[in-house]
């Protein structure tokens, strides 16, 4: 990293002016020209194909993921390597543990905007509880307690009110996305209160670590996946992409399924009704 | 007059509870069947994964209790998609050969690593012809993941078709890896074939 850069400390803000909206005026320059060719009409199945898959940028998106494989490949992977041959489990565990502790407002933020009353107490009550027992929210002492983890950002939330996945988007530092999960993703990371905290050295400074080890955390837990898709996948690119879509629609789907009633256990219930059926 | 359309409604009515009772036999039996299934392979599978045993004769133990509950054939034609029609008899025959070299390297190089293992067999529900046995992994130092069986039985012995993680499944995942391959090499079968060789040449 350049001095000039190191010297003055950026805000996860900035990453977005300073890295995404380049490389996005980029993939948009190109995306106009490089647009991925549609089959003949007259082969229905291979139009049918084209349509379900839904990646209409594909050379676009395709140049961006060389480049982030290659960045991967050379940079990220050896860091996540290190970092898993370098500390325990136990603190790669608290680290995970406390990092998503963080999200805690984003994510009850999410739970309440998806009309999931039950996951928004499930996400109070575990940050309640684990960052007082949990000590920070170090130790995930919440899940034995009854409080399980779920997945909750606005990209789901968008979905979950049914706006479609629309055209897959694979985009530098972000990774597989689309245009429904790119819009959530820039609502999660405006809307986190993180975010507008506080100024200084001190706080950039903080902001910035929890930035690049939410980012080496991510990457060594994915370490083992990613490894077997690179070396057993025809076309990694496209596998990565169906992989992509198909664990967004089944995290959408537990949401859809998760509606535990929030009647009190000492009220009357309704012959053969669950109370506190299981969220997984 | 209204003796016989009584008699009717009432003979009517017993046929309809008896069909309805003979299909609710049927599909609970068959959903029991599916999950003493799911369990059975499971367990097997788990023995070995966690058990002492070589790498190697792990990999064997696992290859043939995967021959015996996995349609592999069955998971090919459908990881072809629409090129299982445009393909030839002898192409058809090559690549499922392939297919079932790399399917087998590829699961038990990925189970073979594991240690630890828990299955817990959960509810086992009914889509279309097929049965869906839900299922809870547990790792050491990994969160719970919940994997779907899916099940069929064209016969009296149900095999698997698909393993579904945490909303991923094996054959969609496959079928849209061949896809893409065919769709940049010019929907040469032949050209997936030889990529496919040299994946099962690699792994082995």
């Amino acid at each position: 990293m350049p001095a000039t850069i190191r010297a003055r400390l950026f805000t996860p803000q900035d990453v977005c002016r300073w890295a995404i909206a380049p490389c996005l005026a980029l993939g948009l320059a190109m995306g106009l020209t490089a647009c991925a060719e549609a089959p003949p009409a007259d082969d229905p199945e291979a139009v049918a194909e084209f349509k379900e898959l839904n990646d209409p940028l594909e050379p676009t998106n395709r140049f961006f993921y060389v480049i982030y494989d290659r960045v991967d490949t050379y940079v990220l992977e050896p860091i996540a390597r290190a970092y898993r041959n370098v500390v325990p489990v136990p603190v790669r565990t608290g680290v995970s543990n406390a990092l998503s502790n963080l999200n805690t407002p984003v994510k009850l933020g999410n739970d309440i905007l998806e009309g999931k009353p039950r996951r928004a107490g499930d996400t109070t009550m575990r940050f309640l509880i684990n960052s007082t027992v949990g000590v920070l929210g170090v130790f995930d002492v919440a899940t034995g307690w009854g409080y399980g983890k779920h997945d909750a950002d606005f990209g789901l939330t968008l979905g979950h009110w049914g706006v479609p996945d629309g055209p897959y988007l694979f985009l530098p530092v972000v990774g597989p996305s689309g245009t429904r999960d790119l819009t959530g993703f820039a609502v999660d990371t405006v809307g986190d209160p993180f975010m507008w905290v506080g100024q200084g050295t001190a706080v950039k400074t903080l902001g910035w670590t929890r930035f690049y080890v939410d980012a080496i955390n991510a990457r060594e837990r994915a370490l083992d996946p990613v490894e077997s898709i690179k070396k057993t996948a025809l076309d990694p690119y496209a596998t990565f992409r169906s992989l992509y879509r198909q664990y967004r629609e089944g995290q959408l789907t537990k949401l859809r399924d998760d509606n535990r009633a929030t009647v009190p256990v000492w009220f009357p219930q309704m012959a053969g009704q669950e109370i506190n059926p299981p969220s997984r | 007059m209204l003796h016989r359309r009584a008699f009717l409604l009432l003979t009517s009515t017993f046929t309809m509870s008896g069909l309805l009772t003979g299909r609710m036999a049927a599909f609970a039996q068959g959903t029991d069947r599916a999950t003493a299934f799911v369990k059975a392979t499971g367990d097997k599978l788990v023995a070995v994964v966690n058990g002492p045993g070589t790498a190697e004769a792990k990999r064997r133990d696992l290859t043939t209790i995967i021959d015996a509950a996995i349609d592999v054939d069955g998971v090919g034609r459908f990881c072809l998609g629409r090129f299982w029609r445009q393909a030839s008899p002898e192409q058809q025959k090559h690549y499922l050969e392939l297919f079932h070299k790399v399917l087998v390297t590829s699961v038990t190089a990925k189970l073979g690593e594991y240690q630890g293992v828990k299955l817990t067999i959960g509810r086992t529900r009914q889509q279309e012809e097929e049965q869906i046995v839900s299922t809870v992994v547990e790792r050491p130092n990994n969160p719970p993941t919940t994997v779907d069986w899916v099940i069929t039985q064209p016969t009296s012995a149900p095999r698997i078709i698909d393993v579904v993680a945490e909303g991923t499944s094996l054959r969609i995942t496959q079928r849209s890896d061949y896809a893409a391959y065919l769709q940049r090499n010019g929907n040469s079968i032949d050209a997936l074939i030889g990529a496919m060789r040299q994946q099962a040449a690699q792994n082995i």
